[in-house]
């Protein structure tokens, strides 16, 4: 490449996330799942969310219900898996601890992937790149591709393309590769493939001869923005290599909602995390609210800059909320249960928390009396007195309170062990 | 009148973990002679547990480790970010199963040892010959 030396010392984006990773998460802790097809199911084991590489070259589609694909499970030798939120929450957030270590500028993007500034030279970027990606593998256990690239959506692009092609060994770095193989891999790809581009405007582009990812590479920015708008301009502009995708500290994926962010200042009280979480508990609130839904899992998480501290600290917490949620007061008060790791004089650069685990308001909540407890005090008063005289289990909100198992809204017949979680369902480890 | 400024232990419901708060005034005159010693309960995290990221914790099932003062239905602390050694603890994974074994690496190969001699020994040539899942660094035993 023939850039100037200042831009090669730009920093630049390593987008990485985790192969399959429910399925991954499964994995690390039942070996006798390697190599074998698997699938994780959605909430009520409806349908296939995670599919591993072999369940994906068996044909089975993203979405499939599993009612049909049972009858033809124990042919092909397939396992599903409910979803076990509590290992994932876990898992993710080891991962992202992890990947603090190597930037002080990292963004969660979703519970499998992340967003870091790196800079170097190539081949250091390159050795990073490669250095992260054995670093999860051994320490957390799971597998993950690495891309690097001046912007976010080419490092996306970039992790896309490590991902399918082998010689990459799961980390491509875009400058490294020659330009030549970089125009052909982007004429071969439809801009469908591009992070953040809608089928529905996929047929828009294509009207106007966009098809490929390098024609839209070479379109011009003000033309797509007037046809389309910033953000699709913006996209053009991170293909030509102009970071404009600015970090973001809220995003909502298919089954988390996250909000995270690093500090300008440095986090060094409790007191001043209670604050941070305390707000994002209640973003996450307004949020959940505003899509119609409740988490049942929050995991709360804060880390320093492994560069500017010599006390480094990644405390993270899961905590499963009583009942599915989107009260305010619930989730601020789970997202504090980080407090008690939270170490005054320490220098946080970063916190968030992740709700996971959701489903619909409609599907639980059957007494609207009982959507609020914190409106309705005496209900409070009313339940403590009956667990008190009845016991555990005989009166709750809701369906919340009745006796028959904690997921009483869900079914999760194949539930695999929460292993870090709960210490009666640790990983047991042959001694014969 | 002054004020004393000292820390105020309480259990933060959590397992293992304890935690400091302040401030709490203490009325001048009436120090407690403790105070100044006083850094907090013992916790275990601290001690047990050198990199809280890549640890797992484990239960024994099976007796081929009694040698080692390892039992059924002991917990372990692994460690997978340590380097695997000659004489390390490891979690290996042996036909599909999370599995506990003694290290030897020697001149002529590596064999993983149980600790009872009802268990033969499994040879291999090299430890990258094994998948090896993580290094035991503790044994909660149940005395």
């Amino acid at each position: 490449m023939s850039k100037p030396a200042t831009m090669r010392r730009m920093p630049q984006i390593a987008h990485v996330d985790v192969n399959c990773f429910y399925a991954s998460a499964e994995r690390a802790f039942d070996p006798s799942l390697e190599g074998r097809p698997v699938v994780v199911l959605s909430n009520n084991d409806g349908c296939a969310v995670t599919r591993s590489a072999e369940a994906k070259a068996l044909g089975i589609a993203l979405g499939e219900p599993w009612f049909k694909l049972a009858p033809r499970a124990k042919e092909w030798g397939l396992v599903a898996l409910s979803s076990n939120y509590e290992l994932y929450g876990d898992i993710s957030a080891r991962v992202m601890e992890l990947l603090g270590r190597y930037s002080a500028w990292l963004e969660v993007n979703s519970i499998d992937e992340a967003f870091l500034g790196v800079k170097g030279t190539p081949d250091q970027l390159l050795a990073l790149g490669r250095t992260m990606k054995t670093a999860v593998r051994r320490n957390v256990g799971v597998p993950v591709c690495v891309g690097i690239a001046p912007t976010k959506t080419l490092a996306k692009l970039a992790n896309k393309w490590a991902k399918h092609n082998p010689a990459f060994d799961g980390v491509c770095h875009w400058d490294s590769v020659a330009a030549d193989d970089r125009e052909s891999l982007m004429r071969r790809l439809s801009v469908i493939e591009i992070w953040g581009v809608a089928t529905r405007l996929t047929k828009r582009l294509n009207a106007l001869g966009i098809q490929s990812i390098l024609d839209l590479s070479r379109a011009d920015p003000v033309m797509i923005r007037d046809r389309f708008s910033v953000v699709m301009m913006r996209t053009v502009l991170e293909l030509q290599g102009t970071q404009c995708i600015p970090m973001e500290e809220e995003r909502i994926g298919r089954d988390q909602l996250i909000f995270s962010r690093s500090f300008a200042t440095p986090i060094t009280t409790a007191a001043a995390m209670r604050q941070v979480l305390s707000v994002y508990g209640q973003q996450a609130s307004a949020r959940l609210a505003k899509h119609g839904l409740q988490a049942k899992l929050l995991t709360a998480f804060a880390g320093t800059s492994h560069f500017n501290s010599k006390d480094t600290s990644y405390p993270s917490v899961c905590v499963p909320l009583p009942m599915p949620t989107a009260d305010p007061v619930l989730l601020t008060r789970a997202a504090h249960a980080l407090l008690p790791h939270i170490h005054g004089g320490i220098r946080y650069a970063r916190a968030g928390i992740m709700v996971t685990d959701l489903r619909p308001t409609g599907n639980q909540a059957p007494l609207a009396l009982f959507e609020n407890p914190h409106e309705e005090r005496r209900v409070g008063t009313l339940l403590e007195d009956v667990t008190r005289r009845y016991g555990r289990g005989s009166i709750g909100l809701g369906h919340a309170g009745i006796r028959g198992g904690p997921d009483w809204t869900m079914k999760r017949d194949m539930l695999s062990p929460r292993y870090t979680t709960h210490w009666d369902e640790l990983p047991l480890v042959k001694a014969a | 009148m002054g004020v004393v400024v000292g820390p105020r232990v309480i259990d933060a419901g959590m397992s293992l973990v304890s935690v400091l708060i302040s401030p709490v005034p203490v009325a001048a005159g009436y120090p407690s002679p403790a105070q100044d010693y006083f850094d907090g309960r013992i916790d275990l995290n601290e001690h047990l547990i050198k990199d809280i990221t890549s640890t797992y914790v484990v239960r024994v099932s099976g007796d081929s480790m009694e040698g080692a003062g390892i039992s059924d239905g002991d917990e372990l602390i692994v460690n997978r970010a340590l380097e695997p050694k000659d004489g390390s603890v490891v979690i290996a994974v042996l036909d599909g199963e999370l599995t506990i074994k003694r290290l030897r690496v020697t001149g002529t190969g590596v064999v993983l040892q149980a600790e009872n001699p009802a268990y033969p020994d499994i040879r291999v040539p090299s430890v990258s010959d094994l998948v090896i899942w993580g290094v035991a660094t503790r044994c909660l035993h149940h005395v």
